[in-house]
């Protein structure tokens, strides 16, 4: 995807992400329909930086409607954090990809980010994906510090990826694979019938 | 057709029926008009039809029209055209016939062209920077205002020759909205004349200078036909110097882009000598500022941080959203244009960068370029400048446009007879290995980000050739290992060329590992497999680089034993270069690092990896990938990774102090690099990450890892790869 339309994650939840208790329940729904749409719009335009059209919620919650999560407050229904995925081939991979994901200020802290990502890297695992991929800013410490405790590392860094102008690192989990004993890049190998007496190690 | 939301389709009435499409083996064709007409009804504001292979890409190209966030032709300004912005009075010619208010105006026109400049540099398109100078835009209107006019002109040129550095570079692929131009008038027949026009109008300004100096002659001068720039004589000479050193400037640039452009580096001196006299002239514009500002008679309330001209005064003649939509239908970038200030600077570093490219020595020895790129690059230069050093590297395929790269090869395989040597030249490998030494090269001029990405990507290729060499050797050469009696020269190119391969291997892996820290691509808890790894490529490197001295130092043994002239250096056999202890030095780092970090997470549970969805392996296997793949080095996995950190005690640790062995290589290594302030500099950081890690040690040893009070942190605060432990107890 091109610098210009790149997609952002944003999160500012921090520092002790598992008290979703702590101040009121948040009942967490799976995208349920149309009903929902303008939800997601109005959080991801209020909360981050890059501008998406209609057509690009569309795409994502109607094509991968399970990988699309909204959090509300139990105590007047008002939602208060959402997450949009999509999952695909990439390159020859089966591959999960985070595109936006956001909590209101005064609900941050509490959990809620971290709670609506893992229900879709979840969905992506159980769907059989290998990996999962999204970008951030690198100015956003609290995102970069929640996907790095759920196991994501720092892949690349975009140069001026977004349209401010902000550099993106692209963050990448990779699931375990069914045999970890032997990582595919040592399997298979062109030279291992050739008993080369190899100068290295 | 897959029928989902979106998009409005309007309801128009139905176009009369196509004529019939003759029925095909395929199948009969029908009028679907009625059908879509209907389906269009039920459609919401919003929905759309689209078909199974609606990407993402295309529903991110759509735009939505007049919202300000996504449509950048959305109207601002409130003109439609230029023409319009020139009928409403926005740049006059004069600009104003108050001649004082005429020549302050044009000075502000040209400090806000040059803050525009430096946000184009920056990354910025010129459309939306340097083009939104209606003057610029229309210079046809400025002829009768020689002073603007010629200002203008050589801005314009110099912006043009600009363009073509770093199209010619091609270094800008995450950075290519600077060549830009979307069909701007960049270009004008009289534009080679820029440089006359420029100096006739500072010829007559410096004669006016020179008048006001004379104060006894000037009123007379002034009579005899002298002009002078405005109507207060107090004031004359200051507006002299403050267009002076901003025209003066132009033109010194204009000959750096110039000369840095001669083939072969022929003008890097010439080019040295305008960087000088620009810098000096910048000094003068900062100089003028005061004078300017007392002139403006502004309150200045945002203060110089925001102010765009020196003066402090919005200038005249711009209009930034003119050409929003000549820009291609993606959503607006913002742009905030760089304040005058700030663009001083921002060209005080430009030429700083260029002067270090200036004094090139154009050397052509492979592994002293690199440490030039490298030392270069450790400033973090902007596009413009790296576009330049790349354009002086690569020239006609050749390094500096002088050497053939298989002479730059040979020369780096210390074989001074195959230079020139066709056959030698011809090789498969050979041509093989310098398109790829012109790779690197050209990779290393790119921003980091991108440069880490292609270095990761071009170890594949580095790996492939070794292995094709390695059989090629093998192939023509048989089995045999102890053969350097009765080798022939054919199999000694061969076999340094391989060590030759590799070594550039793993300083590629060296680069791709090291520029990881430099992007913030770690976190605290793969420090220690960072480290780790590092270590063994640096050993690897260093492995290679001896292999390669060693098998150029028998060469030359071996000519000295048939010309009978071995006085010259036989102690060459076993001394290394200095590069190869410097080395020493990053695998002690290392080493140490990755094994203080392996004895905290063994001993007190701390920079460990915990997470529900993966294990620290998958994070080996993502960081490595592109290492692992290229097999650099070989037969390396987590597995090895783990084998040795599970094992670290800080017993171990202590009675092997690799921070300790550093401090003993230093004092040698100073002596070798004396005269070289950089390298210098860097054994200084060495030194005091060694020394903090050190006593850092001790400390950990003395309270014991396991000790729950223990708080250890990592800070990159005396060198940028490595780091240095703070110990603290809570």
């Amino acid at each position: 995807m091109s610098a210009a339309v790149g997609c952002g994650a944003s999160s500012s939840l921090s520092r002790g992400g598992g008290r979703a208790d702590e101040g009121g329940e948040i009942a967490y729904v799976s995208y349920g329909g149309e009903q929902h749409l303008p939800l997601v719009m109005s959080l991801v335009d209020a909360e981050l930086s890059e501008p998406y059209s209609i057509f690009t919620y569309r795409y994502f919650v109607y094509l991968w409607p399970q990988l699309t999560f909204l959090a509300f407050d139990a105590k007047d229904g008002k939602c208060v954090g959402t997450v949009v995925c999509k999952m695909g081939e990439h390159r020859g991979a089966f591959r999960g990809y985070i595109a936006m994901l956001v909590v209101l200020k005064p609900y941050r802290g509490r959990g809620i980010a971290t709670e609506l990502v893992t229900r879709s890297i979840r969905v992506m695992m159980e769907s059989g994906c290998e990996e999962v991929t999204l970008e951030a800013e690198v100015t956003n410490k609290g995102a970069l510090a929640l996907y790095g405790r759920l196991g994501f590392i720092r892949a690349k860094r975009l140069y001026r990826y977004y349209l401010n102008g902000v550099d993106a690192f692209r963050l990448k989990l990779l699931f375990p694979r069914p045999d970890p004993g032997l990582p595919p890049m040592m399997t298979g190998s062109e030279r291992d019938d050739q008993q080369m007496d190899s100068p290295y190690l | 057709m897959e029928a989902g939301p979106s998009s409005s389709a309007a309801a128009s009435p139905p176009p009369p029926p196509p004529p019939a499409i003759p029925t095909s083996h395929q199948g009969v064709w029908a009028d679907a008009s009625p059908l879509l007409a209907t389906a269009c009804r039920d459609l919401q504001d919003g929905e759309l039809v689209h078909g199974e292979n609606f990407s993402l890409f295309a529903a991110m190209s759509a735009l939505e029209i007049m919202d300000p966030k996504m449509d950048s032709g959305v109207e601002r300004s409130g003109y439609n055209s230029i023409e319009e912005a020139i009928e409403d009075g926005v740049a006059p010619i004069p600009l104003s016939l108050d001649m004082t208010l005429d020549v302050q105006r044009s000075i502000d026109v040209m400090d806000h062209l040059l803050s525009c400049e430096a946000t184009w540099h920056k990354g910025h398109t010129l459309a939306q920077t340097v083009f939104t100078c209606i003057y610029l835009m229309r210079m046809e209107r400025t002829s009768s205002h020689a002073v603007l006019n010629s200002f203008c002109r050589i801005l314009r040129a110099t912006c043009y020759a600009v363009i073509s550095v770093v199209s010619t570079a091609r270094t800008h692929e995450e950075e290519d909205l600077f060549t830009m131009s979307f069909g701007l008038p960049l270009r004008d027949e009289g534009d080679e004349k820029c440089l006359s026009i420029l100096n006739s109008v500072e010829e007559t300004i410096s004669r006016q200078l020179r008048a006001c100096k004379a104060p006894a002659l000037s009123k007379k001068k002034t009579l005899e036909g002298l002009e002078s720039l405005q109507d207060n004589p107090e004031l004359e000479e200051d507006y002299c110097r403050a267009l002076l050193c901003r025209l003066r400037f132009r033109k010194h640039f204009y000959h750096v882009v110039t000369c840095m452009r001669k083939p072969q580096g022929r003008g890097l001196e010439l080019a040295k000598k305008h960087v000088a006299s620009c810098l000096t002239e910048l000094r003068l514009m900062l100089k003028s500022q005061e004078f300017l500002k007392c002139q403006s008679n502004i309150m200045l309330q945002q203060g110089d941080e925001n102010c765009t001209t020196a003066s402090g005064c919005q200038p005249v003649g711009f209009d930034a959203s003119l050409n929003s939509r000549l820009l291609s239908p993606t959503p607006p970038r913002a742009v905030k244009v760089l304040s005058w200030s700030d663009a001083i600077r921002y060209f005080e570093k430009l030429l700083h960068d260029l002067d270090i490219i200036c004094a090139s020595s154009l050397d052509p020895v492979l592994e002293n370029v690199l440490q030039f790129i490298v030392q270069f690059q450790k400033s973090v230069p902007d596009l413009v400048s790296r576009a330049f050093l790349q354009t002086l590297l690569v020239q006609d395929g050749k390094l500096y446009g002088q050497n053939l790269f298989s002479d730059v090869i040979s020369r780096a395989l210390s074989l001074p007879d195959i230079i020139g040597d066709k056959e030698f030249q011809r090789n498969e490998f050979v041509v093989q290995l310098g398109q790829l030494v012109t790779n690197l090269l050209k990779i290393l001029c790119t921003n980091t980000a991108w440069q880490r990405r292609k270095l990761g990507k071009s170890l594949q290729d580095w790996s492939t050739i070794s292995i094709q060499l390695e059989l090629a050797l093998k192939r023509e050469f048989g089995e045999t290992r102890d053969v350097m009696h009765h080798e022939n020269m054919c199999m000694r190119v061969s076999k340094q060329l391989l060590i030759w391969t590799q070594e550039h291997a793993y300083w590629v892996a060296s680069r791709f590992l090291t520029l990881g820290f430099e992007l913030d691509l770690y976190s605290p808890g793969e420090y220690c497999m960072v480290y780790w790894y590092m270590y063994v490529v640096f050993t690897k490197l260093i492995e290679k680089m001896q292999l390669r001295v060693l098998a150029s130092s028998e060469t030359s043994r071996r000519k000295g034993k048939k010309k009978k002239d071995h006085s010259k250096d036989s102690a060459r056999d076993t001394t290394f270069p200095s590069s190869c202890l410097l080395l020493q030095c990053y695998v002690f780092l290392s080493e140490g690092l990755s094994m203080m970090l392996a004895v905290l997470r063994n001993e007190s549970r701390s920079f460990q990896l915990p997470s529900i969805f993966n294990t620290e392996q998958e994070r080996f296997m993502q960081h490595f990938d592109l290492l692992l793949k290229a097999r650099v080095p070989e037969h390396i996995s987590y597995y090895s990774f783990k084998e040795s950190s599970s094992r670290a005690g800080i017993s171990d640790l202590v009675n092997y102090n690799f921070f300790k062995e550093i401090q003993k290589i230093l004092p040698s290594l100073r002596g070798s690099f004396a005269s070289e302030p950089e390298k210098l500099a860097e054994l200084r950081r060495i030194e005091q990450v060694a020394e903090h890690n050190r006593i850092a040690l001790n400390i950990i040893s003395l309270v014991g890892a396991g000790d729950p009070s223990l708080r250890v942190s990592f800070e990159f605060t005396h060198h940028p790869h490595f780091a240095v432990a703070v110990v603290k107890r809570s």
